[in-house]
């Protein structure tokens, strides 16, 4: 069960609209290394995982990539609030636009929708905690290229703290391999899945 | 095993020897040092050891002291430790902190809603009527202390 909280985890407030930005930025919400695929990964490799531990480290990350979805969506939202049909245009935003208007979409920069194929739920305790420490960083790094990318101090700023979270998180990953490791055979981590070998 | 002595706070001791194919990570060894609360809402981590940022985009200052922003600093510490509590449920000291910053922050949620409207549904339950879709919702401008 999900309880929603009515208010994001760190303030979105873009005084300056401008589409243009939020082409691009979009991705983080839609795209390949975005936060709703951080989520549902997450999330789904649970189902699978056995150990109490890291079931909860998926569970908090999972839920905590849900707020970072909604922050994204309000950047692209307040990126693209009042816009006028001459402002889309100036943007180059109408391949945009002609499909969703001033919806928030979830798509990529290039304009693919979401695809779970972006993400993976391996059933394997090894495989999927380092998919997860990978996914951190393709995230980090897509937040790296938005930050070379942006120029309004307002977006910047939401930007840089959503970074940061994918170095926490990769981190509290890679203490949950460790965590995973101490509970397997040290000889041979390998000789079993401990998610479906009983 | 390195003793703990001789990594810094930025560092984590590794196993002597550790298995071939497997990531090894170095575990963070505590949850000091700490940032403050709005210090650290504003960097995006409780710990300067994970304070990692790219080029010179660092946080200058913090946000102004309005009590949207206070919730959002107590509830960040509370998110951030429990992570570390995730992967460190030993550190007696970090939980009797987060049972702390957890009692702050549900106390500030009451006081917030009191004042500014219900956060949760449930606490719609405090008013006269059903105010849960007052606006403005989270997403917009003016629910984040834009002004104008």
């Amino acid at each position: 069960m999900f309880i929603y909280e009515k208010k994001l985890q760190y303030p979105v407030r873009i005084k300056n609209p401008n589409p243009r930005l939020a082409k691009f930025i979009i991705s983080q919400y839609g795209g390949p290394d975005g936060e709703l695929g951080a989520s549902m990964r997450y999330l789904s490799q649970r189902y699978s995982m056995p150990y109490p531990e890291l079931k909860t480290v998926l569970t908090d990350i999972g839920t905590e990539e849900l707020g970072h979805l909604e922050m994204v969506a309000a950047i692209v939202h307040q990126l693209t609030r009042n816009m006028t049909v001459e402002e889309v245009k100036a943007a180059g935003m109408e391949d945009y636009f002609v499909d969703h208007t001033a919806g928030v979409y979830l798509q990529a920069a290039a304009g693919w929708p979401w695809n779970a194929a972006t993400i993976a739920v391996k059933g394997d305790v090894i495989a999927d905690l380092t998919e997860d420490m990978g996914a951190e960083q393709k995230a980090r790094v897509t937040y790296d290229n938005i930050l070379r990318l942006a120029d309004d101090p307002d977006v910047i700023d939401v930007i840089r703290f959503l970074r940061e979270r994918e170095v926490v998180h990769f981190q509290r990953f890679g203490e949950a391999l460790r965590l995973a490791t101490d509970r397997m055979d040290q000889r041979n981590v390998y000789a079993v899945n401990p998610a479906f070998d009983r | 095993m390195a003793s703990k002595d001789q990594c810094n706070y930025k560092e984590g001791p590794l196993p002597s020897c550790a298995p071939l194919a497997l990531g090894t990570i170095p575990m963070q060894q505590g949850a000091e040092p700490a940032y403050d609360k709005n210090e650290a809402l504003v960097k995006g981590t409780l710990f300067p050891g994970l304070d990692l940022p790219f080029m010179d985009y660092v946080a200058a200052g913090t946000l102004e002291n309005v009590p949207l922003y206070e919730l959002m600093a107590l509830d960040f510490v509370t998110q951030e430790l429990a992570l570390y509590l995730d992967t460190h449920a030993d550190d007696k000291e970090a939980f009797e902190t987060w049972k702390c910053f957890k009692e702050l922050a549900e106390e500030g949620r009451r006081r917030y809603a009191k004042q500014y409207g219900p956060i949760t549904r449930a606490q719609t339950a405090m008013f006269d009527s059903w105010v849960w879709p007052d606006e403005p919702w989270p997403w917009e401008y003016l629910a984040n202390g834009g002004n104008g």
